[in-house]
């Protein structure tokens, strides 16, 4: 098969598309060629550490002043390289076309000034990533410390152009050199943005400390010759729980690992969502928008959802009139938020013609032509397949008290949705304890701000190096060599 | 023949295939197709419309489809069950030991009435199975499924022995040639390279086998292991596996039963090397030359072989045994001499090697081309992998294998493997069968997409049972 696009090398301004091998994608349908790594691995990493040095030359304005031109010159209807990149994801990426040019729109706005400022002051600090932040100790020493970038590997997910973009941003606030993994399923977004960025700062710093290339995840010869501490500090890795895992085996004193690894979300509805019909109908609207986004490929969509309806039959008749709500509100999303799926999962939707075969235990609203499905236990027990949900099938559970939620909130729970506000504080000191690591509004899940802690970790501190200046006055700060004379006294 | 002549023949056929070909595998093997299908087809309307009436399942999809009627082969195709039919009960139910609900869930699934069945006072799986054994014609067969479910299959006891005696007449008989009397009712001795028994899938083949080929002798049955495996605690590590993979081992809960037997299970691990050493001594001393059937997976089969050749052990059985396997290496990986050392140490002329899944009751006997001859019970589909579509039955067809057995009384026997199989349906196979055959190369769908797989294969029994002995060890620790 000739390869329907190819996956060049961004190498720190220059484009490499020679020695062209072929690689298959994800979906199993179209090859794309990128050039062989084994030839091209050794001229990846910075040669020197020293080259690190022109990054401090740039100023924090000037920082910005990059990004927002950068982010001017990401519109999808004048950027020929971003209309590459979606060429390339339309055969890629099970997402239908629509929803991946929707996915290109937020890349403008996430380069803005005013946001990018934001990020940086709030997740790391202005002042620690332009000079030293002095402080005064007790014992009277003068101590100063400053974030400085590193050497990052980014292994981003492939969902969408919004991880490639905020992966380059964060690199590029932190003065970090970065070489970033294409994702197999999202080859050229990342391609694109650096693209870009070359022709908007032709030869800047900026430009010259970031590498995007592809090589199959598990190639040794590539890995081997690469995850090792005199060429990289930290790999950044997203992603499913194999490549992850896969990382660690080079994990090793000087190269430590970043994990945004992957996570399943969570739902619950409290009793004050069946106060009226016009109330459930709002919940069920905005649960549904949690089940739909970009068709349930993502970890913060919803899956299990948890309603406190009570497990009587009044409960259960509740829960299956939310459910039943809940799927005509999902069939209602416009195609740019939620489609049927392209590619539905044989297996989940097997288990589901089963599951609704079995009425004794669980009511299935739709799915009979793989459009998506509202499942709705009648006990409190959530499907087997839980883990398989995907291709907007979600699993309404009705729960009598909250202990049966907890005890599904474990430390690959990332975001929790809940209804109402007044459930959330309630619950807000307590869920965090089981591992839930962010919870939101009902209808707000996959609605992510880019300026806050990601999976319970702070990845763009992580990514600096936070290196302290001391300045001790023997005069003020008693020297360890006078100790003697001060006890002789 | 007249219509209750040809009545009574599609009678015996589907309820009686043994004696409809004469107690002859060649007779099963050269049946000619056209004569083959229309029993098939008038079987498979006569056996839809009793499981139609006793299986509520089955009535509910159908109902459901609107059908009413099966008249030609495609017409089944819609009520073919995925392997998801035979574990859609909550698994809930087991850990609050509601073995009432799952007998009430059991009922649905099969053709035998289960509403006289007390199970409020099991507390385990093994033994609501027991108590199935006792008081039911069910044998129910489980297997491990992924996500950490147990798949429950009713299997009855008259479809085991019938199985047994149709495995016998394939070991043992010649094509082209009518059995002979020593044929019909072979001394053979059983060797059995896993676990003495169990409920759990292949285990339970261990009695099916005992009782089938020594009569129940138990001099005749030769056990690596003198043990039963605990269904239960095999559920525990399919529910562990899961567990990990969702990181939610510290919520993982011990049922108190086996916990009490800790020390048991631990005493059992420990005894294994001596069983081993005493389980060579008596090949070595008692079986030396003769005739005796193994089965087992190439893995199980190299791991006795290689341990038998280090023991100076080799060509120890009469040539004429008879040596069952299938499933491949079961994404194991093995030497790459592993038949050398499998036929040193056995000394047997051939392997049969057979192809078959635990939710159809037939095992498709290969030929000398390495074919799987389709059982004349069962009427083969090929499937389009992702819609379940049949494929034409014309030219050759790759796809996922499908089939409904005819003969299959005490559950619905339409059902969709995870296999992907090739048929060439035009072939007229030169070995002289007259049955349609799968192609020799079988691959799961799962290990092809290289998909996680918690399932807990036949060949792992062994490791699985020790990592979840070893969990209690350190639960308790």
């Amino acid at each position: 098969m000739s390869s329907s696009y190819t996956v060049p090398i961004f190498l720190r301004g220059e484009v490499i598309t020679e020695d062209l091998v072929t690689f298959g994608t994800r979906s199993g349908g179209a090859e794309f060629a990128a050039p062989d790594m084994s030839k091209y691995v050794d001229r990846l990493p910075l040669a020197s550490p020293m080259a690190m040095a022109d990054l401090y030359d740039v100023g924090f304005d000037e920082i910005l002043d990059v990004l927002q031109a950068l982010g001017d010159a990401l519109v999808f209807d004048t950027n020929p390289h971003l209309q590459e990149a979606y060429e390339a994801a339309r055969l890629a990426n099970p997402l239908p076309d629509d929803m991946l040019r929707t996915s290109y729109q937020i890349l403008k706005p996430l380069f803005a000034r005013a946001n990018v400022l934001e990020i940086a002051d709030s997740q790391v600090g202005l002042d620690y990533l332009n000079g030293w932040v002095s402080q005064k100790h007790v014992d009277g020493r003068e101590l100063r410390v400053r974030a400085f970038g590193s050497r990052v590997l980014h292994i981003p997910a492939g969902n969408g152009g919004l991880v490639s973009a905020v992966t380059i941003l964060r690199s590029v606030i932190t003065r970090c050199d970065a070489i970033i993994k294409a994702p197999s399923n999202d080859p050229l977004t990342a391609v694109a943005i650096a693209r870009t960025l070359a022709d908007v700062a032709p030869d800047h710093p900026i430009t010259r400390h970031l590498v995007v290339a592809y090589w199959k995840g598990g190639d040794t010869d590539v890995e081997e010759a690469l995850y090792k501490p005199e060429h990289i500090e930290k790999i950044v890795a997203w992603g499913g729980l194999a490549s992850v895992k896969h990382v660690t085996k080079y994990i090793q004193p000087g190269l430590e690992m970043i994990a945004l690894d992957p996570k399943r979300s969570a739902t619950i509805i409290g009793r004050e969502a069946f106060a009226d019909e016009a109330t459930m109908r709002e919940v069920a609207s905005r649960a549904a928008v949690d089940i739909g986004v970009a068709n349930q490929e993502g970890c913060a969509n919803a899956r299990v959802i948890y309603v406190m309806s009570g497990t009587d039959e009044a409960g259960i008749a509740n829960a299956n009139r939310l459910g039943e709500l809940i799927y005509d509100e999902m069939l209602k999303l416009p195609a740019f938020i939620s489609t049927p799926s392209r590619y539905p999962n044989r297996d989940l939707f097997e288990q589901l013609e089963s599951t609704r075969m079995t009425e004794d235990w669980y009511r299935v609203y739709g799915g009979e032509n793989r459009e998506g499905a509202i499942v709705v236990s009648q006990f409190d027990e959530a499907v087997d397949y839980s883990p398989m949900l995907t291709n907007r099938v979600a699993n309404v559970v009705p729960v009598d008290s909250i202990d049966k939620v907890t005890d599904a909130v474990n430390a690959y729970t990332q975001t929790i949705g809940i209804y109402p506000e007044s459930l959330k504080r309630e619950l807000r000191d307590r869920l965090p304890l089981f591992g839930a690591q962010r919870l939101t509004s009902l209808g707000y899940a996959c609605n992510v701000a880019i300026a806050m802690p990601q999976d319970a970790i702070e990845p763009i501190r992580r990514m600096c190096k936070w290196i302290v200046d001391e300045e001790c006055d023997p005069d003020v700060v008693i020297p360890l060599w006078r100790l003697g004379e001060v006890a002789q006294v | 023949m007249t219509t209750s002549q040809t009545e009574q023949s599609v009678t015996t056929f589907m309820d009686a295939p043994i004696e409809f070909f004469g107690h002859s595998m060649t007779q099963m093997q050269s049946i000619p197709r056209d004569e083959l299908e229309a029993l098939q087809r008038q079987a498979m309307k006569i056996r839809f419309r009793q499981h139609y009436e006793t299986i509520p399942i089955l009535r509910k999809l159908a109902d459901r489809l609107g059908i009413t009627d099966l008249d030609e082969f495609e017409d089944v195709a819609p009520l073919l069950f995925s392997h998801t039919a035979f574990k859609s009960y909550p698994s809930a139910l087991i850990d609050n030991k509601r073995f009432d609900l799952m007998t009430r869930w059991l009922d649905t699934n099969t053709s035998y009435d289960l509403s006289g069945v007390d199970a409020s006072g099991c507390t385990t799986i093994d033994g609501w199975i027991e108590l199935l054994d006792r008081e039911t014609p069910l044998n129910v067969i489980t297997s491990s499924g992924t996500t950490g479910t147990l798949s429950l299959i009713p299997k009855d006891k008259a479809a085991a022995s019938e199985g047994m005696y149709i495995w016998k007449m394939y070991l043992f008989q010649t094509f082209g040639t009518e059995p002979t009397p020593e044929q019909l009712d072979p001394g053979v001795d059983v060797v059995w390279p896993t676990f003495a028994s169990g409920k759990l899938g292949h285990l339970r083949i261990a009695d099916m086998v005992k009782s089938g080929f020594t009569g129940n002798d138990p001099s005749k049955f030769h056990p690596l292991y003198s043990d039963a495996i605990d269904t239960d605690l095999m559920f525990l590590a399919s529910k562990m596996r899961a567990a990990a993979s969702r990181g939610e081992l510290d919520r993982l809960v011990i049922p108190e039963e086996l916990a009490q037997r800790k020390d048991e299970f631990i005493a059992m691990q420990l005894r294994q090397p001596e069983e081993m050493q005493q389980f060579f001594a008596e090949i070595a001393e008692k079986l030396a030359g003769k005739r005796i059937f193994m089965l087992g997976t190439y893995n199980l089969m190299y791991d006795v072989a290689r341990a038998g050749l280090d023991r100076g052990i080799e060509g120890v059985f009469a040539p004429d045994s008879a040596i069952l396997t299938g499933g491949g290496t079961k994404g194991m990986v093995l030497p790459d001499d592993y038949m050398d050392v499998i036929h040193e140490f056995l000394g047997t002329e051939s392997i049969q090697i057979g192809y078959g899944y635990s939710e159809v009751s037939a095992m498709h006997f290969a030929c000398e081309e390495g074919r799987y001859h389709v059982q004349p019970w069962i009427i083969p589909f090929i499937l389009d992998p992702e819609t379940s579509q049949p494929y034409p039955r014309s030219g050759r067809q790759t796809g996922r294998s499908a089939g409904y057995d005819v003969l299959n009384k005490s559950h619905w026997g339409g059902v969709i493997s995870g296999d992907e199989v090739t048929i060439d349906w035009d072939l007229v196979c030169p070995c002289g069968r007259s049955t349609v055959a799968f192609e020799p190369e079988i691959m799961r769908y799962s290990d092809k997409d290289n998909v996680d797989d918690d399932r807990i294969t036949c060949a792992a029994t062994h490791e699985v049972h020790n990592e979840a002995v070893n969990f209690m060890k350190e639960f308790e620790a």
